[in-house]
């Protein structure tokens, strides 16, 4: 993947730009060589990228004040929350100002009577739950990275998690929001009231990637923790029997709270990394958790358990907590498991109709050849959302780019079966270049027009999301900025 | 002028209606146009030949249908294989009383929800993706046809709620959800707004999933005493009785169930107000708001819905400014749903926003109808 050219004129001003930052944010800038490979790169660990220099504000008034400086300035802002997006969101640019929000990381107020919490972005996710679950609350998504990445971070990438079958995104789950807009002006969007007077602003913003605005303050809702979860795991001989069986259970109205597929590869590499007693010589294994009430969770269970046996499987279901947690244990370590056969890897994320499954996953065997490359699939099966890992080794001539393509053909496949290119993870610079195979230029344009809404200058995570990146035109004219167009310095992808 | 059945015919008067700069109304079932400022006489779009479902698939619980898809149509297909929609669409039909055919569409476009939103959100949280044309005539596409999907902006959400001010929509694909097969409706009589919203708040941070939660003061269900909570519990027959016993044993035995027929949709459409003289508002706050915010209302006729979150309120319209200032000061949002055209003139759907937010409202709109062609003013 290209990334953007940078402009050498602003790096040129590097000292002022610093010493202004430091007037802002006194004691808040990271502008030593060190420090700053810190903040090199997000989760996506193949891109890396010194930013200009970092800033960490300690309220909205200083991140206002620093938009303010970069709008007059026509600095790029790179925003940044724990650095664990998978799609290069927070991958830095090195004539940009990168934005760290980790230092706002207070729970503003914890309402129980409306069912919120209001927080400052830099909150984990898993600390949000951690706050409430002493009365018996919890916040429901739940990404992988959830004791790391922040709130903040998941407004801007709209993440999503295990449970999201049964209870949401990010989007699903949130009551306002107050962003600080490109220009710096504090704008607050909803409330706990759940209305916003107006278009739904929050809507768009959530998983806008930090293209339009910089989150300050979240409202989240908090739901009561199911007093039941059991947890069934189901292993059958073919791939096909398991998709079948996955099928079935949607068409039949049980709304697991997850369902979790792994292929043979995966539970293979994962049962000899951690042992959580998957099934040997297993093609395909599901995991499914039922949350509820009593019998709501005994109802779904006793379907589940009919459903995986007419469609061929052998499920056995969770005993005590400690097998529970075994069970979901390799399932979280899918991504360790896998790293010990290859040095690298990448993890795509796709989604599927349910019933493409099969197609799809001869297809990605057919490309493993072609390319040469080793891969396994886990995936969210209730929703269709597609985790193929590939493994390769960066250090062999040729591998990592071989794997980028093979990656780039799944998430292509995907479209071609109806699908989309991210389920959850963002388009980031990751699939920025594949955005034309799904949305045509259209499509691409009326998006564009939003981004120029809010940011005309192009200036938040520009080379981030959209291929090319052309001049915010409005009614004919070109918004002009100092005499130069909009970031000149921007290739045409 | 005759309706529109193809895209193409959209795009067309569109660019037409650019050319000119002449704004227009969209209209398709009429039951809604009375909603939000009155547009005066300009030319109409109507769009009322964009109807039909155009793939349904149960198994991926997926429906795509044409913009002006009568709501019966969609509620009974998906009923027909045991699924209802994702968000529980209100009919303001009855309250305002239009003649006309309820539309997918019009649902969305007014974020009409009713009692259900309490569980299932709006359409905003179940539309996956549509087709539209935007002030340009141009035609595009946004969102996806599968259930999870975060690939590019949500536009989705924008038109959720936008009143069709953004663009002509063309085609729609909802997430759909499997239909419980029973429900019960649990109600506490004679119990003061107080009490009956504490219990309704009571049942909301409950891990019952319940799927209506309102207060109804005794004059909008006589025979109740002072006002009666309500609750509506959903699952298959045993899960059913298991969540009701847990009620009883969260609110105590004067819980009694509900044995007539369903209040809930009368309550989420608004019919309740439907012969009630006077204004008709809709005040969003925070549930625990509900009482205080009742009682500085001081309505004669109103009720509680979502736990509290939703007041309907009847007024007379010299309230009209007292409303919008309470609403504020509690920092929710008053909509005024049911008017005449000159109090609607007056004072819009909602409360002016804070300028900036104002403005980015503004921008937004413009991003998709630059000459602001598409129902100008309504929202």
């Amino acid at each position: 993947m290209l990334l953007p050219v940078t402009d050498s004129k602003i790096v040129a001003r590097r000292a002022d730009i610093v010493a202004a930052l430091e007037t802002i944010v006194p004691g808040g800038v990271v502008s030593d060589k060190s420090g700053l490979s810190t903040f090199d790169s997000d989760a996506l660990s193949a891109y890396h990228q010194m930013p200009l220099v970092c800033v960490l504000p300690a309220d909205r008034h200083q991140v206002s004040e620093v938009l303010k400086y970069a709008s007059a300035e026509g600095i790029p802002i790179v925003p940044r929350g724990a650095g664990t997006s998978l799609s290069g969101g927070a991958l830095p640019r090195e004539d940009g100002i990168l934005i760290g929000m980790g230092r706002m990381k207070r729970i503003l107020e914890i309402d129980y009577e409306n069912g919120c919490v209001v927080v400052e972005p830099g909150v984990t996710n898993l600390n949000i739950t951690k706050a409430v679950e002493a009365q018996g609350f919890y916040y429901a998504p739940d990404p992988s990275s959830q004791i790391a990445c922040t709130i903040g971070g998941n407004v801007a990438e709209n993440s999503g998690g295990l449970h999201c079958l049964k209870y949401g995104l990010t989007t699903n789950n949130l009551l306002g929001v107050t962003i600080v807009l490109p220009g710096g002006e504090i704008v607050t969007m909803g409330g706990k009231c759940g209305a916003q007077g107006g278009l739904d602003l929050l809507g768009l913003v959530t998983g806008s990637e930090g293209l339009l605005g910089i989150v300050v303050e979240v409202v989240v809702k908090i739901l009561r923790k199911a007093p039941v979860t059991r947890t069934l795991m189901a292993s059958f001989d073919t791939v096909q029997a398991a998709g079948t069986c996955v099928a079935a259970i949607i068409a039949d109205g049980v709304v697991p709270a997850a369902m979790e597929f792994m292929d043979g590869r995966a539970a293979a590499a994962i049962e000899s990394y951690n042992q959580p007693g998957y099934p040997a010589g297993a093609e395909a294994i599901l995991i499914i958790d039922a949350d509820g009430v009593e019998a709501d969770v005994s109802y779904a269970v006793s379907r589940i358990v009919e459903i995986v046996a007419q469609s061929g499987g052998k499920s056995v279901e969770a005993t005590d907590e400690k097998q529970r947690a075994r069970i979901w244990s390799g399932r979280k370590a899918a991504f360790a498991a896998m790293g010990r056969l290859a040095p690298d890897m990448i993890c795509m994320d796709g989604t599927i109709p349910r019933h493409a499954l099969p197609q799809v996953l001869q297809e990605m065997e057919k490309l493993s050849e072609q390319y040469g490359l080793g891969f396994c699939n886990v995936f969210h099966a209730g929703d269709g959302n597609l985790h193929p890992l590939i493994i390769f080794d960066v250090m062999k001539e040729g591998e990592f780019e071989r794997a980028e393509a093979f990656g780039a053909d799944i998430l292509r496949l995907c479209v071609k079966v109806g699908g989309v290119l991210s389920g959850e993870h963002g388009v980031g610079i990751e699939k920025r270049d594949l955005m034309t195979e799904m949305f045509s230029e259209a499509d691409l344009d009326q998006q564009h027009r939003i981004k120029c809404a809010f940011d005309s200058q192009g200036l938040f995570n520009p080379g981030k999301v959209f291929p090319t990146l052309s001049a915010c035109v409005e009614q004919g004219h070109i918004h002009v900025h100092g005499a130069q167009l909009p970031h000149p310095h921007l290739p045409r992808f | 002028m005759s309706a529109m059945s193809k895209e193409s015919e959209i795009v067309d008067f569109v660019r037409a209606a650019r050319a000119d700069r002449s704004p227009f109304e969209i209209v398709a079932g009429s039951t809604r146009r009375a909603v939000g400022r009155p547009l005066g006489a300009i030319p109409k779009l109507d769009v009322s030949g964009l109807s039909g479902i155009l793939k349904y698939e149960p198994e991926e619980l997926i429906l795509t249908a044409a913009p002006s898809t009568p709501l019966a149509e969609i509620v009974s297909v998906l009923a027909a294989k045991n699924q209802r929609l994702g968000f529980d669409p209100a009919d303001w039909s009855q309250l305002l009383g239009s003649n006309g055919v309820t539309t997918l569409a019009g649902a969305v476009s007014c974020d009409a929800s009713g009692s259900g939103r309490l569980r299932h959100g709006g359409a905003r949280d179940s539309l996956l993706g549509f087709h539209g044309v935007n002030g340009l005539g141009a035609s595009f596409r946004a969102g996806g046809k599968v259930v999870k999907n975060v690939t590019g902006f949500d536009l989705p959400k924008l038109v959720c709620g936008a009143y069709g001010t953004l663009c002509v929509l063309t085609e729609l694909t909802f997430r759909v959800y499997p239909r419980p097969t029973h429900f019960a409706v649990l109600a506490l009589p004679d119990v003061s707004p107080e009490i009956g919203f504490a219990h309704l708040r009571k049942i909301a941070q409950s891990a019952l999933e319940p799927a209506g939660l309102a207060y109804l003061p005794g004059n909008i269900a006589p025979g109740t005493g002072q006002g009666s909570a309500l609750i509506r519990l959903e699952g298959a027959s045993q899960p059913l009785e298991e969540k009701i016993a847990l009620a009883h044993g969260l609110l105590g035995s004067a819980v009694v169930r509900f044995d007539g027929e369903d209040p809930f949709p009368t309550i989420g459409n608004g019919e309740k107000f439907a012969r009630v003289e006077g204004d008709v508002w809709r005040v969003m706050i925070a549930p625990s708001d509900a009482p205080r915010i009742a009682k500085e209302l001081g309505a004669q006729y109103w009720l509680g819905d979502l736990a509290g979150g939703l007041l309907w309120v009847a007024a007379p319209s010299s309230e009209g400014a007292r409303i919008r200032k309470i609403a504020a000061a509690a920092n929710g949002q008053a909509m005024l749903l049911r008017a005449s055209a000159e109090v609607r003139a007056t004072h819009g759907l909602y409360a002016p926003q804070p300028p900036a937010l104002a403005a980015l409202n503004r921008s937004v709109k413009a991003a998709f109808d630059p000459l602001s062609l598409f129902n100008p003013g309504r929202l």
